[in-house]
């Protein structure tokens, strides 16, 4: 393995190129500079920590506490989840977070069990990168999913009662905005799907190429981790929206009418 | 004063308020099978939101609403909206075309037994002047007096007791209020509970209530 070392100095000469995009905000006039350089230091310090945790996580390789991380993991990401959507904490923060811990867990497993077929599936080493790519395609196709069925359904709950009155189960109802939504998360990964490689170099194909791998295993792990992603996101997104119906709809089948914080 | 068992709708002392809003208090109303009747009232007191209440969409502030004898609540009301069929002032006919929007609901499970008259819909279409080419019309395309008249059939073809309509002639011209007319007129098994602003009413030989009036 033959991994370049970056020294503290010379990173510190990556944030030169940080001068290109605040002087175009500076010569236009566009109010980002603040918001970006508090976006900066808010990185460092989060991978700072993030490194530190690893490191000592890495260090203990220890199931227990690789699958403690997931969780805290899973359970940040269903706190941005609720944030960026505007949904309420009460209605849907344990279906989102059981969504979201299903469709990450489970293809993350698939990969390291069957794909990978590791001695130690629970090897943090591995569980963990490829959980958080996994659940960061997650969170974003959770948000999109979530929001384009919350919009949807309140742009048109005239049709959904519609349909209520016309015999339709909640189910039945409801089938045609749960399609919309599944296809509006999953374009960004479809999209990414059919173009990878063309357009952009991936990133865990970079990250094992820049560890020493050689191109032909890097395009492997970068299929493999495709499929886990677009698999687990149609699957959290299926999940976040069967497992919040629930809370979000009354026993007659009518929306709640305090589903998201602005209604 | 007909007896509860012959009731097909009976709304019993109800009472529905939006906020701080009451829309209207201890109503009371009853319809038998077959009968016809239109509640006026100005735009704004609580006429659509009363067939809401009815299809259980909007639960009373107080009292019930029993249809065919059996209380309206959360459990019954998946049944009991099997007798109802509505027509919206303004249909959301949802995506797809007009024949699209009158097969989906003869697909859902609980119509699985409805089996359509293909002459039936055909005559409907002939007597509200709809055109055979509009069943391949995007509904979105439609005129809001087609889609009322589309949503119209959508509910005849569901063939239920009870038809709720609201201002269901409020997009028509002259004719084909008079068409509309003569097609619910002809429908003499099914009761009618409809609301207008309109002081003529459908035009059928119906009973008309006054919101405030009733109780």
């Amino acid at each position: 393995m033959s991994v370049v070392e970056i020294p503290l100095w010379n990173l510190a000469t990556a944030y030169l190129l940080l001068l290109i995009p605040l002087a175009l905000f500076l010569y236009l006039g566009a109010h980002r500079v603040r918001e970006t350089l508090v976006s900066v230091v808010r990185m460092t310090v989060q991978l700072l920590f993030v490194g530190l945790y690893l490191h000592v996580v890495f260090e203990l390789d220890h199931p227990g506490v690789t699958l403690l991380w997931l969780l805290v993991m899973v359970l940040v990401a269903d706190a941005s989840i609720l944030r960026g959507c505007g949904l309420r904490i009460q209605v849907f923060a344990f279906p989102l977070f059981f969504a979201i811990l299903l469709g990450t867990i489970l293809p993350a497993l698939f990969f390291t069990f069957l794909v990978l077929r590791l001695d130690a599936p629970f090897e943090a080493q591995y569980l963990i990168p490829i959980g958080g790519m996994i659940l960061g395609n997650c969170l974003r196709a959770d948000i999109i999913g979530l929001q384009h069925f919350s919009e949807n359904l309140k742009k048109r709950e005239s049709h959904y009662l519609l349909c209520l009155s016309q015999g339709a189960s909640r189910t039945e109802a409801l089938r045609p905005f749960f399609r919309d939504a599944l296809q509006a998360a999953l374009g960004p990964t479809l999209a990414s799907m059919a173009t990878i490689g063309l357009v952009s170099l991936p990133g865990m194909m970079t990250g094992v190429i820049l560890a020493g791998a050689d191109p032909g295993t890097a395009i492997r792990y970068q299929i493999a981790i495709m499929i886990s992603i677009f698999s687990g996101t149609a699957l959290t997104v299926f999940l976040a929206i069967h497992f919040s119906i629930p809370r979000g709809f009354s026993p007659a089948g009518i929306p709640h009418p305090t589903l998201s914080k602005s209604s | 004063m007909n007896s509860a068992s012959e009731t097909l709708l009976e709304i019993e002392d109800l009472s529905l308020r939006v906020g701080e809003r009451t829309l209207f208090e201890q109503l009371c109303l009853r319809i038998s099978p077959g009968e016809r009747v239109t509640v006026q009232g100005p735009s704004g007191c609580g006429k659509s939101s009363l067939l809401r209440a009815v299809l259980g969409f909007w639960p009373p502030t107080e009292g019930t609403v029993r249809v065919g004898g059996e209380v309206l609540d959360d459990h019954s009301v998946w049944h009991l909206r099997l007798r109802m069929a509505w027509v919206p002032q303004e249909a959301d006919l949802g995506p797809g075309t007009v024949l699209e929007a009158l097969d989906r609901p003869l697909a859902y499970h609980a119509n699985r037994r409805i089996q359509r008259d293909e002459a039936q819909l055909r005559s409907w279409m002939g007597d509200l002047a709809l055109s055979r080419e509009i069943l391949d019309q995007p509904t979105d395309r439609l005129s809001g007096g087609e889609k009322q008249r589309v949503a119209l059939l959508a509910a005849l073809q569901l063939q239920r007791p009870l038809l709720l309509l609201d201002e269901p002639v409020s997009a028509l011209d002259g004719d084909n209020r008079a068409r509309v007319a003569k097609l619910l007129g002809q429908q003499k098994d099914q009761s009618i509970l409809a609301v207008s602003h309109d002081r003529e009413g459908l035009g059928l030989d119906e009973r008309f209530l006054h919101l405030g009036e009733l109780g």
